[in-house]
């Protein structure tokens, strides 16, 4: 049954692209946005004339020569602009808000008519769609600067969702995303990519490794770890420990380092600044000595102390 | 799930027909309401900062690392033309975190982007050292110095000591490229350059003692991303290169000994390297296709890549007395190649349901050619022992298959499957597997309100862990590594919300339990416990409030050996977090004033206790950070063009933090420290300004 109204659907929609015999499809509303101003001339919606949707300069755009204005993404007014009797409830046109009767496909499949391309496919094999997350959840096509586009202004619209990654770049150690100088999209792909967790390049390492090369190597004498996964000893959206860390240090390093002598030593508390303090403990711990954690082209820096 | 993915493909489709063909007569939408803009619109933000007290927390990202005032500008504008949008930002142009961006559109479907981005970091400003920074890869003793083997024998230090703050500034220049040669081709260009520079903190180590340095710094990283694409009805094929070229000014730091050396062997001065210019590229192809009569969307990516090294080497020591053989080869030569490559199939099989699957796969083949080398310990004496460098390599793979079925209208079942396998050379496991398995439920009885519930667990297993490499490399042959050990995890996560015309409340909530059964020594067993939530209340169309909260509660347990035997003590490591943000918006207040404040709390609190088989347990005072954060905004509107602002920041954090905390440069005994502390800064920040618009003609 679903498959035939869709196709239906489908067939309407299709039809639509078909001109009348007297050039003129009834289902659009007569005068265009005209009609729509008439009633919804508020200034919340008018600041679309401040973006590239509402310019006449953009060809390709609702309000290019010869295009749908409001409708282009609003769909066919004609109905909703028209008379009603009395009691009868005013047909809606496609609205991109959260009560919206047009399910989210329906109005995301608005947007990726123009805009396919510029998504790509890996959308539509990415965690958002699956989730009916839709275009306008992320994006006011209707505000002067869409926040999500913005440095500054984008980690909000998405902690809207994820509220757990916004807790954690509220610890004190952090990348600079409360503070406005980095977004999410330095490190994701919102629209999808085939990267786990869709990461802006294909794996972890280079995704932090775009603004990190110095950890890049490879180096003489590497470190297992680093080269494989930077997530395996660092939080990257933040951390109560410095450098982001996923815990303290000694144990941390004493979580894969059993030699004998002193990484084998346990730390007590007896070691801190008021008691013995100890080289091992206290500063950098560990990286006091070991201090090339991340690799080193030393000839004789085979214990990450060169 | 599918069936919607599929309407949004045929819908869009059906609806750029529609929009292609312009089929609908148009003639009379002339648009006359419409207030289209020509020419330029902007605002400009003009104020004056008065920060209360020096602090690199509250400077940190922001640039208001020191007290005083601070003039700041910013603003943004767009300009229209007849066939030319141009749209530009400025951001506090007056701190060290500007910010300056431009882009647009070009006649000829040229789209570019141009940025330039401060970022200042600003670690320490309680530090201090004794060294002369004199070179710029130099650390030198001050005059009059006298070695000690202890930094309490250091009779010069507490005179030496000169201030420095750790700090370092990146800039990032950015400059991308878009064109559309037709209907079918596209081009794209990104060019970045990141410059960094300052000072990082840096364990600089002798035979039995150390020093904290400050290092100076010089990196560039260059990027360029070049993209052509092929668009066919339905799809897309693209080929991409993409480089990534770092080099840094500075290939070692040298440092004078601070402690007492012999001056038979000489070794006053002491070298490390730093991070050596190294190279990677990468040539990509990524594809898309939407077979719509199987109701099937793929999507591939693929890339091949090398990362090359070979940054000159320092020499085994610069103790000339130490004698040394010849290095094996005097720069690395080193080579990396990688493999990516994805695909990911979702279709819908039935009316009801779909399936995604996809498919991972990452490798890292070292290519780095082995050697055999003749370290000099810390400067001092060479080695007896030869050593051989490993280059690390493995694959890495991961499938996922999962499948949705409409129960109901408003309920949706999930279950999952996935299996990631990784092969590493040169480790204590060869192979490692982990199997997921996982269900979810979805109720959604109303658009208000939904529910959803997932859980699962996972089994991650190893060939066998080679307790004989662990002993070539000194390892206790009972310690497993957490990331190569076996652990089985339960999972589960749960969302709700729930939304009016004027409430709306959210909460997400994540558990996991991790056992490392097979685990005497390293971490045997994790717990992490999330939860967030949000609650949003639109009080009139002109106030809202909001408040967020969050929690988190991770702990992990590892044992140790101190008798280099069965483990003979243990250690408990309990992250915990808290977070409460509350605000409001109001806007138009008397048709003239808005406000806006937000207001933050963030405590974590980290405990560690160490149980020792002879001292019992220890329980280190609580690592602590909190943060009180407030922000007011209030604008008032004197004009249509005209707003005076004023803005109030007020930030309160205090770190208890027993690694820093009494640690002053003399404290421990052999690491002459810099002597940072814990950050307690309780800065408050007092603007005012005003924002003015110009610009937004409207054609007739």
């Amino acid at each position: 049954m679903k498959l035939l109204i869709q196709a239906v659907f489908i067939a309407a929609l299709l039809l639509m692209a078909v001109p009348s015999a007297h050039g003129q499809d009834a289902e659009y509303s007569r005068k265009g946005a005209d009609t729509c101003i008439a009633c919804h001339g508020d200034a919340e919606i008018m600041t679309l004339f401040h973006t590239k949707h509402g310019a006449p300069s953009n060809s390709q755009g609702p309000f290019g020569d010869g295009q749908l204005q409001c409708e282009a993404c609003h769909g066919p007014g004609g109905a909703h602009a028209g008379r009603v009797r009395r009691g009868q409830e005013r047909p809606s046109v496609i609205r991109f808000v959260a009560d919206s009767a047009t399910p989210v496909e329906e109005q995301n499949g608005m947007c990726l008519a123009c805009h396919q391309n510029d998504v790509g496919f890996s959308w539509h094999t990415g965690a958002h769609p699956g989730d009916e997350i839709g275009c306008a959840d992320c994006h006011d096509l209707h505000a002067s600067a869409d926040a999500v586009r913005q440095t500054s202004t984008q980690p909000d619209v998405c902690f809207t969702c994820h509220q757990m990654q916004r807790s954690e770049t509220r610890k004190a150690f952090s990348h600079p995303i409360f503070e406005g100088k980095m977004d999410c999209m330095g490190c994701h792909n919102m629209h999808g990519d085939n990267a786990a967790t869709q990461l802006a390049r294909l794996n972890v390492n280079d995704t932090c490794q775009q603004c990190h090369a110095e950890k890049r190597g490879p180096y003489l004498w590497e470190h297992a770890p680093v080269s494989e996964d930077c997530g395996l000893c660092h939080a990257p959206h933040g951390s109560n420990h410095p450098g982001m860390l996923t815990k303290r240090a000694p144990l941390l390093c004493q979580s894969c380092h059993s030699q004998s002598g002193h990484p084998s030593i346990p730390q007590d508390a007896g070691g801190l600044a008021g008691g013995s303090p100890s080289q091992f403990l206290l500063g950098q711990s560990c990286t006091n000595c070991h201090s090339q954690v991340h690799g080193s082209n030393h000839p004789s820096g085979s214990r990450l102390m060169r | 799930m599918q069936r919607k993915l599929f309407s949004s493909l045929i819908v869009g489709a059906a609806l750029a027909v529609t929009a292609q063909a312009q089929t609908v007569d148009t003639s009379e939408w002339v648009c006359e309401f419409c207030p289209f803009e020509d020419g330029h619109r902007a605002h400009f933000e003009a104020g004056a900062t008065n920060v209360s007290e020096d602090s690199a927390y509250f400077g940190d990202a922001t640039g208001y690392d020191e007290d005083g005032a601070y003039a700041n500008v910013d603003g943004s504008g767009m300009y229209t033309g007849a066939n030319t949008r141009l749209r530009w930002l400025a951001e506090d142009l007056g701190l060290d975190s500007r910010v300056i961006e431009l882009d647009g559109r070009l006649p000829g479907s040229l789209d570019f982007n141009l940025g330039y981005r401060e970022l200042p970091r600003r670690q320490f400003n309680t530090t201090a050292t004794i060294f002369d920074r004199s070179g710029s890869d130099t650390l030198s003793l001050p005059s009059g110095w006298a070695n000690a083997g202890t930094t309490s024998g250091m009779t010069q230090l507490a005179s030496s000591l000169v201030p420095l703050n750790i700090e370092r500034d990146r800039s990032i220049f950015d400059l991308g490229a878009g064109f559309v040669a037709s209907d079918r081709w596209r081009f794209s260009m990104d060019y970045r350059r990141q410059d960094q520079d300052g000072l990082k903190i840096t364990g600089g180590s002798s035979f039995a003692q150390a020093s904290l340095l400050p290092m100076p710094f010089d990196y560039v990283t260059d990027e360029i991303d070049i993209a052509v694409r092929y668009d066919v009805d339905n799809g897309f094929i693209a080929v991409g290169w993409y480089l990534s070229d770092f080099s840094n000014d500075n290939s070692a730091l040298t440092w004078e000994q601070p402690y007492s050396f012999d001056p038979l062997i000489g070794n006053d001065t002491f070298a490390i390297a730093q991070a050596p210019d190294n190279q990677f590229q990468q040539v990509s192809l990524q594809a898309g296709y939407s077979f719509t009569e199987q109701k099937t969307v793929v999507s591939l990516s693929a890339a091949i890549g090398d990362i090359e090294q070979d940054a000159s080497m320092l020499p085994y020591t610069v103790t000339s007395s130490v004698p040394t053989s010849p290095l094996p080869r005097t720069s690395l030569n080193g080579s990396v190649d990688t493999t990516n490559f994805a695909l990911a199939v979702t279709s819908r099989v039935i009316d009801k349901g779909r399936i995604k699957f996809s498919y991972r796969f990452d490798e890292r083949d070292n290519n780095t050619a082995q050697d055999v080398w003749n370290r000099v310990i810390v400067d001092t004496f060479a080695s007896t022992a030869l050593e051989t460098n490993i280059p690390y390599s493995f694959e890495r793979s991961s499938l996922s298959l999962s499948a949705d079925y409409d129960l109901l209208d408003t309920v949706r079942v999930s279950a999952g499957y996935d299996r990631k396998d990784i092969d590493r050379d040169f480790q204590e496991v060869a192979e490692q597997t982990e199997d997921i398995g996982w269900g979810r439920l979805r109720w959604q009885p109303t658009s208000a309100l939904e529910l959803d519930v997932r859980g699962g667990a996972s089994e991650r297993d190893i060939d066998s862990y080679n307790e004989v490499f662990a002993a070539s490399i000194g390892q206790n042959p009972l310690l497993r590594k957490y990331n190569l050990a076996y652990r089985y995890r339960e999972f589960g996560d749960l969302s709700m919300s729930f939304s009016s015309d004027k409430y709306s409340v959210t909460l997400n909530a994540l558990y996991a339990d991790d056992s490392y059964t097979d685990s005497e020594l390293g971490i045997t067993s994790g717990e992490e416990l999330r939860v967030a939530a949000d609650f949003n209340w639109t009080i009139a169309e002109n106030a809202s409030l909001y408040v967020t909260a969050g929690l988190e509660d991770m702990e992990s347990k590892q044992s140790g050996s101190e008798a280099f035997a069965a483990p003979d003590w243990s250690a408990t490591h309990d992250d915990d977090f808290t977070t409460v943000g509350v605000g409001f918006r109001i806007r138009n207040l008397a048709e003239k004033v808005d406000l806006q404040m937000d207001y933050l709390r963030s405590d974590g609190a980290s405990e560690i206790i160490v149980d020792t088989a002879l001292g019992g347990p220890s329980e280190f005072p609580e690592l602590e950070s909190v943060l009180d954060y407030l922000r007011f905004r209030l604008s008032y509107r004197q004009s249509e063009r005209l707003e005076l602002t004023l803005n109030l920041l007020y930030q309160r954090f205090k770190a208890e933090d027993w690694a820093l905390a009494g640690v002053r440069p003399a404290t421990i005994p052999v690491v002459l420290s810099l002597g940072a502390e814990p950050y307690s800064p309780d800065v408050y920040a007092i603007g005012i300004g005003f924002r003015y618009r110009v610009g937004a003609h409207t054609k007739d």
